[in-house]
């Protein structure tokens, strides 16, 4: 009794692994995973409708610290590109889905594999590495995606890699690619001159997110809320961060979707410092569903809060 | 470019048929067939050697694609921290873990089954739990090798060295199949959930009941496994090994090959936020005098004291096999000694063949487990919700070898007449038996988790006992960083015939140096 038991135990099994893997087989599409939604978006912009794309984060999760879930694997598994911010920002995650999916073309050194952090200018890379200076990247800082320069070369690169592994459809990446940065560059021209005028404004920042932001347009970062990068604010330190406000009339204290609010708000009800929580990302705010409006968005708020 | 690569390697081949062709003349007797298929292999190795040098092309394409952008205004800045001469050596890890603990009942055994290492509960005062050393790092490409040493530390014995892990996997760039993995060597194996992870990642000091009666905490045998991710929208993988028998829930392997397992899992996201997967497996194989233990009356059972245990595979060889295999057909006939049983001191009796026994027979060990999260902010590094269960079916019947020792005094009255006499009594038994066990693990601020556990063992079949076994437990955790662990743990166990024990721990758990992506 209990040896039928296995087999319909066993068959139940193989018979629900054929289903799921039955209906997968024929699509023809070339199928891009980006690790965080502002890749997700360069992916839709040149890959149009030759591309499938899926984001493994959405603009409220926080990149560092999301799960190797099996949807995941599942993803990466298919993936022919796979698009991220790199410099360890998915050291977390992205090894095991790399290991576990065993995709070929997406591992590191494959010409599916696109790491940004790789072709732009990194910036706080740390001399030297301790765990006691709280969650170092050993490459920079791996927000990059806050430039738009740095936008414009990662549209590049994707076209590159979208005409390599997918030739059939190569003039319509290239012509994409060439629409695209038509429209950015002419973005760009008008930012550049919102951005002159805050050029100076002092910000208090929670995790130091924003880097690659304040060197763009020339905000000061007059402190951070958390004790260290990775390691949540503290009394004592939120103390020191008061004192140093008070002294240095910061203009606003800036937050993503995802950092929590509690730190933030405590600072700002004792210097009345305004807290500007920011798109981050693509679809961090109601509204910003692409690159364009992401930076429209945010130097709209930054304007207000500098008032 | 890959026309060229063809045409050489096409005359290469060519060149390499005229020359072999007169050594296979050299052997007399040769037919044409022989040639004939010889020149195929040439052919289809060749073939391969084409297809190789192919991707080998693409490869170099590709690396002077990337060439290109580096000569460019935008490319990378090169600030890498300087290169140093350790830069090729294995990552290692370092894992401590210490306890300190209290318990209201003075000895706990879990009967109906043997004790191992790992199935009893945690030492009264302060002990050190297990301390692992880690060590792992890609070989090439194509490998990756691990290899974990765990030294065990149990009051009142020499610290013991065990190797826990010492395999060899490949890496994606074997280029076998997408989706496929191979591990050979010691691993901690995939089986049901908890199985392939190193027990200071759970999330309870201990391991539930069916881990500690049925795996004496998890199967690390010497084997062969292979994996497979299939390609489809929601998770599917499935996968099995071989493996030698020499480790809980078997023993004393005979050929070094008698165990082996499959399973299959599936899982997806649930809604934004969450994630699921559920999977069966199955473990079968043979096992020889698993575990045998002399049996002494009256003996108080303490965790570590038995003198078999699983991690080693030469126990019990003085052990006199008495019974053969023409046994098999008795059940229950082997009663040397029956002309005196009560019915109470049988069913103690057949419980002790479980315990303590050598068991030679057939395991066959099934498990369904089960995974939910859910991180309600979208991130679990805020707060999030785990629920976990598993269900074991073992299925286990075999002859069981119960190594007796009788006191026989000529003279009741005279110490000098006594003499021991001891012998092998073997039974015919079931073993079957099922276990199962639920959590919630909730994490209610970045630094804070509080969980709930509860298990149930059933004792096996024809031990013939009226309760099972059962704990509940109860969690609280800190973590002062992704590295570092506090915890306190309140246990009642309500084991079959002994009294109900209230245990509290408390635990660190911390670990230094390299440290690995997680798992789902």
């Amino acid at each position: 009794m209990m040896g039928r038991m296995y087999r319909f135990a066993l068959s139940v099994l193989i018979a629900g692994i054929l289903s799921v893997a039955l209906p997968a087989s024929a699509t023809a599409e070339t199928r891009i995973l980006a690790c965080e939604p502002e890749w997700a978006a360069i992916a839709r912009e040149i890959g149009g409708s030759d591309v499938v794309v899926h984001s493994a984060t959405h603009a409220r999760q926080d990149a560092h610290y999301i799960r190797a879930r099996p949807g995941l694997i599942a993803q990466i598994r298919r993936a022919d590109i796979l698009f991220c911010s790199g410099a360890d920002l998915e050291a977390g995650w992205l090894p095991v889905l790399l290991k576990r999916g065993a995709r070929l073309v997406v591992q590191h050194g494959q010409p599916g594999n696109i790491m940004a952090s790789d072709y732009v200018r990194m910036l706080e890379v740390p001399d030297n590495l301790d765990r006691s200076h709280g969650h170092v990247h050993p490459a920079g800082n791996p927000h990059v995606h806050l430039d738009p320069e740095n936008i414009g070369i990662l549209a590049r690169i994707l076209t590159e890699r979208l005409v390599l592994i997918d030739p059939d459809n190569a003039d319509g990446y290239h012509s994409r690619h060439a629409d695209f940065t038509a429209r950015w560059d002419k973005a760009r021209a008008t930012w550049r001159s919102r951005a002159e005028k805050l050029q100076g404004m002092k910000v208090i920042v929670h995790h130091t997110s924003w880097p690659y932001l304040l060197q763009w347009i020339g905000l000061d970062r007059v402190i951070a809320l958390e004790v260290l990068p990775g390691v949540s604010p503290t009394a004592s330190h939120l103390a020191q961060v008061l004192d140093r406000v008070s002294s240095s009339d910061a203009d606003a204290i800036l937050l993503t979707p995802f950092d929590p609010r509690d730190a933030a708000e405590w600072v700002s009800a004792r210097s009345g410092v305004p807290v500007v929580e920011l798109p981050f990302t693509v679809g961090g705010r109601e509204g910003v569903d692409d690159l364009f409006s992401l930076f429209d968005v945010t130097l709209e708020l930054l304007e207000g809060a500098r008032g | 470019m890959f026309g060229a690569a063809r045409l050489t390697v096409c005359m290469v081949f060519g060149m390499l048929i005229v020359l072999s062709a007169p050594d296979t003349h050299a052997q007399s007797g040769t037919t044409v067939e022989a040639i004939r298929a010889e020149l195929e292999t040439l052919k289809r190795q060749y073939e391969d050697r084409i297809s190789t040098l192919e991707s080998q092309l693409e490869a170099l394409k590709h690396e002077s694609h990337e060439d290109e952008h580096e000569d460019e205004p935008h490319a990378r800045d090169h600030s890498d921290p300087p290169h140093q001469d350790n830069a090729f050596n294995p990552s290692i890890s370092l894992v401590l873990d210490g306890r300190v603990a209290n318990h209201s009942a003075d000895e706990s055994e879990l009967a109906g089954y043997p004790a191992g290492h790992e199935s009893g509960r945690t030492p009264s005062g302060l002990s050190l739990g297990h301390s692992e050393l880690v060590m792992n790092g890609s070989i090439d490409d194509k490998f990756m090798g691990n290899l974990t040493l765990g030294l065990g530390v149990h009051p009142g014995e020499p610290v013991e060295l065990e190797l826990e892990e010492a395999y060899v996997r490949t890496l994606p760039g074997i280029g076998i199949m997408d989706g496929f993995q191979l591990t050979a060597g010691r691993a901690l194996w995939t089986f049901g959930y908890l199985n392939e992870f190193h027990a200071h990642a759970d999330d309870f000091a201990d391991r539930p009941l069916p881990y500690r009666a049925y795996l004496d905490g998890a199967f690390n045998d010497d084997g062969v496994e292979m994996s497979l991710v299939l390609p489809t929208d929601m998770f599917a993988e499935f996968g099995g090994g071989v493996f030698r028998g020499d480790d809980m829930p078997f023993g004393g392997s005979d050929s070094g090959v008698e165990a082996w397992s499959a399973y299959g899992r599936i899982g997806g996201d649930a809604g934004r936020d969450g994630a699921w997967r559920v999977g069966a497996s199955i473990l079968n194989g043979r096992a020889h005098d698993r575990m045998g233990g002399v049996h002494v009356h009256d003996d108080v059972h303490d965790d570590h004291g038995d003198p078999g245990h699983d991690d080693d595979p030469g126990h019990d060889d003085d052990h006199d096999d008495d019974h053969d295999h023409d046994h098999d057909d008795d059940h229950l006939g082997l009663h040397d000694d029956d002309d005196d049983d009560h019915e109470e001191e049988e069913h103690e009796h057949l419980a002790d063949f479980f315990t303590g026994g050598a068991f030679t027979g057939n395991t066959r060990l099934v498990a369904l487990d089960v995974r939910y999260t859910w991180a309600p902010t979208g991130n679990p590094r805020e707060s999030e919700l785990i629920l976990q269960g598993e269900y074991f079916w073992r299925v286990e019947s075999g002859l069981y070898t119960l190594h007796e020792e009788h006191e026989t005094c000529e003279d009741p009255d005279d110490p000098h007449t006594c003499h021991v006499e001891t012998e092998d009594v073997v039974l015919d038994l079931d073993g079957g038996s099922s276990g199962w066990y639920v959590q919630g693990v909730y994490k209610f601020s970045p630094q804070w988790r509080a969980g709930a556990r509860y298990a149930r063992l059933e004792m096996p079949k024809d031990a013939e006992a009226e309760e099972d076994h059962s704990a509940f437990s109860a969690m609280v955790d800190w973590s002062s960083s992704e590295f570092g662990r506090v915890r306190l743990q309140y246990n009642r166990e309500n084991l079959y015939e002994q009294e109900d024990d209230n245990q509290v721990m408390l635990q660190y758990i911390m670990s230094l140096g390299a440290h690995g992506a997680h798992s789902f």
